[in-house]
């Protein structure tokens, strides 16, 4: 097929007026015509061969651990920090815990290189949508443009490379205001969670207690205050990181805390590491000696 | 026969005559420092003239619509390619104005089988300091007009877009005169609100008092009245704790306080 496009990357200006994304506010379809479109190489790595290969698909590379949950003031996300290649731990550091927009924030576990470049189109979607549309985009619409990418990236993932398992949170200002959490897998097919979601390696030991607090504590976790919700994700992120090496939990040494991000109404709030030091610290026992019976202590 | 000169220059001062009559009546837009950033405000009836380009890029036009939407787009492509590929800091006003947008118009206008852009636009670029706020007027001809270079010293802190030269000339003499360094919003939205109110009685005033601005009597009462007659649109840029986006339109309330300021 002819393609309509080719040269134009180089010449901008001026653009027959009916241009992918001109008239829709679609990002993606203009990175696409313009050649710049990151999962575009997906589709033309395809390797036929490599369809349905079980060898080829990744059983685990989604060392992290992600969680989010909906509590009294709207919803929490968070992320350990640690990223890793195989039993290496690559960085300490890393930001899993993605501001999309004013309103919404993307959670990753998997491949950093994929996630973050997903991200940053996301990010670039929703504002161009709003600049060329003179309109916010729906909640439906930016849930759909997440999908369609992992949907896109899909070729990659089926080579082995470049899965991404997101969460994505964000306030719904519409008729019914309300906090919104979602949860993908790796074809792209969202789903809407009423409580708590959780992904990466660690989340088992995350959903376990979760799925705990929410059912036998002392109160549903929709009815946390901040403080015990942000209590409550140090404490599970510190869980999952006991037996799971690929997830960092919490470094108090290297005061290295998880990120953590509310987002209400008003936007999106970014919980300090002095809060994180003062809550993971409070209430944790700590042995008077060393402890000799297959115990670890962090 | 537009291989002879003196044709060509004809049919480009046809054209010059048709474009500025098209656009004489566009109501003006003032743009101006205040203490948070920039201010762009204007009066309308029928569309909106002031939009977001970038996270530090804001637009304002008078023209065609079609036309004003075809270079709107167009901005905000560049500038959004731009941003994805490398990085929101290398989206440039300056860059954008000079290597593509210009050339886009100067080509649009000069090519005298086709459709010239029906639009004169003024960009707004929020800088690292009041002191390198960009204001950049391109004209339907690819004329660009900035309030500074980047190794000047000091830079002018307003700048006026309008249908007719002496509406815009007559805003920016207003503005001389009475523009201050570091006003509040409030105070911002006022003096705009006159500087518009100024050069909207320009765009009447051809001929006889050219030259002289109006009272601020004159001022106050036709400012009152257009503000019954229209509605105020005004945006700013401004930086905000924890956000890159700088663009924000006016609410209601901050406008509804300006109606009730009669000192002017």
């Amino acid at each position: 097929m002819k393609n309509l496009f080719a040269g134009m990357a180089g010449e901008p200006f001026p653009l027959p007026p009916g241009e992918p994304g001109r008239d829709t506010g679609d990002f993606a379809a203009l990175l696409q015509a313009r050649g710049l479109y990151p999962a575009a190489g997906a589709v033309l790595m395809g390797v036929p061969g490599a369809v349905g290969n079980a060898a080829h698909v990744p059983v685990q590379t989604q060392a992290t651990t992600i969680l989010a949950f909906k509590f009294g003031e709207g919803v929490l996300v968070a992320g350990d920090r640690r990223a890793t290649a195989g039993n290496i731990v690559v960085y300490d550091r890393a930001d899993k815990v993605l501001e999309i927009d004013q309103h919404s924030v993307m959670a990753i576990a998997g491949t950093p290189a994929t996630a973050w470049e997903m991200a940053r189109v996301l990010e670039h979607s929703f504002q161009y949508y709003r600049r060329t549309q003179l309109q916010e985009m729906s909640v439906g619409g930016k849930i759909r443009a997440l999908s369609k990418l992992l949907r896109d990236n899909f070729g990659m993932v089926m080579q082995g490379v470049g899965v991404v398992v997101p969460l994505f949170a964000t306030y719904d200002a519409g008729p019914n205001p309300e906090a919104k959490l979602y949860f993908y897998d790796v074809m792209g097919a969202n789903f809407e969670v009423a409580e708590y979601a959780a992904t990466g390696s660690g989340s088992p030991a995350v959903r376990g207690v979760l799925y705990y607090e929410n059912t036998w504590g002392a109160k549903p976790l929709r009815e946390y205050s901040r403080t015990e919700a942000l209590r409550l994700v140090l404490r599970a992120l510190d869980t999952a990181a006991e037996a799971d090496t690929a997830t960092g939990g919490v470094d108090r040494n290297g005061r290295i805390f998880p990120v953590i991000k509310i987002i209400t109404a008003k936007g999106i709030e970014t919980i300090d590491d002095e809060t994180l030091r003062g809550l993971f610290n409070a209430g944790r026992h700590l042995p008077d000696q060393p402890v000799s019976a297959g115990v670890a202590v962090g | 026969m537009f291989e002879e000169p003196f044709r060509f220059v004809e049919a480009i001062a046809n054209r010059r005559e048709y474009i500025e009559n098209q656009i004489a009546t566009g109501s003006p837009v003032v743009a101006l420092n205040y203490a948070g950033g920039i201010l762009l405000l204007t009066l309308g009836r029928e569309r909106q003239k002031i939009f977001e380009v970038y996270d530090r890029i804001a637009l304002a036009a008078i023209g065609h619509p079609g036309d004003i939407e075809r270079l709107r787009m167009t901005a905000i492509e560049l500038a959004s390619t731009e941003g994805f590929t490398r990085s929101a800091g290398d989206v440039s006003l300056r860059r954008m104005a000079n290597y593509s947008i210009s050339p886009a118009l100067k080509q649009a206008f000069e090519q005298v089988y086709g459709a010239p852009y029906l639009a004169r636009m003024l960009f707004v670029e929020l800088g690292p300091d009041a002191g390198q706020n960009t204001f950049l007027r391109v004209d339907y001809d690819g004329a660009i007009q900035t309030n500074g270079t980047p190794f000047s010293k000091t830079r002018q802190e307003y700048a006026a877009l309008s249908g007719t030269r002496p509406s815009a000339e007559a805003m920016e003499r207003f503005l001389a005169r009475d523009f201050k360094s570091g006003l509040a919003l409030r105070e911002a939205l006022s003096l705009a609100l006159d500087a518009w109110t100024v050069g909207f009685l320009a765009l009447d005033a051809e001929g006889e008092k050219k030259d002289e601005l109006p009272g601020s009597d004159a001022i106050r009462g036709a400012r009152r009245e257009q503000m019954e007659n229209a509605a105020v649109e005004a945006a700013v840029l401004e930086n905000r704790a924890g956000s890159n986006i700088t663009f924000r339109t006016v609410s209601e309330e901050e406008l509804t306080a300006l109606r009730g300021n009669d000192a002017g």
